[in-house]
């Protein structure tokens, strides 16, 4: 070889060595931020997974929480409807039992006595419904009152009549002073205490 | 070889030189150019399988979901109607009691 081509291939060598390491930096280059952009990106990536996750979890948790609450409010429905036909039962019950003057008599005499020490008058104006009106033994009823009372009360029954299906409602005489013992004021009065005896009874709670 | 020869081969050989040197440089560039382009391409691909895979755990949990809420909605249905068919049975015993309630005058 002449020296003039030793040296030609010299200047060619040395322009291709240089070129490679000008490519292979570049790639190198690209490579490591490649690199890093995808830890960056996995980071990116696993945080979008762990929401999914969480969502996923979230999706379960809240259709069985769906599910609890319409079993819940049915089961709520149900026992609703039973306790309201027992407290209907326990009317018909009470309102069959103030057809039997046996049992109905004493009771109303107890509510009369009730009304008259709270209102705690000397005078005292008694008022029943229609029905009782007519039936009752009002002397025999005053009497027991009078007994029961241990002190001297006059007594004087209203003409007029009030609604309602049993119980009596004692007034002053002026009749500004009112103590309602009736059937429905005593429904009314105890609802609470019916629908947490009777639920413990349907349902043991 | 004349000496004029000999200068012209170098010449040529600088210039070939310098010609590969320069498509190098050309090349480096343009494998910088595209560095961006790549790096959104990665991107693109690692989140789109995320999110893929995100759905998936989705789309999974609401089948097993409600599988799960039907199965519980059977069983405790199946609990509930045995609770409330005892319940029905007690409701004599209920009623008796509401009467003995609005009976007593002790309240």
């Amino acid at each position: 070889m002449s020296e003039t081509a030793k040296f030609t291939e010299d200047i060619l060598g040395a322009a291709k060595r240089k070129a490679q390491a000008i490519l292979a930096e570049a790639e190198s280059e690209t490579k490591k931020s490649l690199e890093e952009a995808r830890t960056h990106s996995t980071r990116e990536a696993e945080a979008i997974v762990a929401s999914a996750r969480a969502e996923a979890e979230g999706v379960k948790r809240r259709q069985l929480s769906e599910a609890r609450h319409r079993v819940k409010l049915i089961e709520q429905q149900e026992k609703s409807k039973i306790l309201s036909e027992v407290l209907q039962l326990g009317r018909s019950r009470v309102l069959e039992v103030t057809k039997n003057d046996s049992k109905y008599v004493p009771f109303l005499t107890g509510l009369m006595e009730a009304g008259i020490r709270e209102i705690g008058l000397d005078a005292v104006v008694v008022h029943t419904n229609a029905a009782d009106m007519k039936r009752i033994d009002k002397a025999k009823i005053e009497r027991d009152l009078l007994k029961k009372l241990e002190r001297p009360v006059k007594i004087e029954w209203a003409k007029e009549h009030i609604e309602s299906s049993g119980g009596a409602t004692i007034s002053s005489p002026d009749g500004r002073t009112r103590i309602v013992s009736t059937l429905n004021e005593r429904f009314d009065a105890l609802e609470a205490k019916l629908l947490v005896e009777a639920g413990r009874i349907l349902f043991g709670e | 070889m004349s000496g004029i020869e000999t200068v012209r081969i170098i010449v040529d050989a600088e210039r070939e030189a310098a010609r590969i040197l320069q498509d190098a440089a050309n090349k480096a560039s343009e494998i910088r150019k595209r560095l961006d382009s790549r790096i959104r391409e990665q991107h693109e691909e690692i989140v789109h399988r995320a999110k893929e895979e995100g759905s998936l755990l989705v789309r999974e949990a609401e089948v097993k979901g409600k599988a799960e809420a039907a199965a519980y909605e059977k069983e405790t249905e199946q609990r509930v109607r045995q609770a409330l068919a005892s319940a029905s049975s007690k409701k004599e015993k209920a009623a008796a009691k509401v009467v003995e309630l609005v009976l007593e005058l002790k309240t």
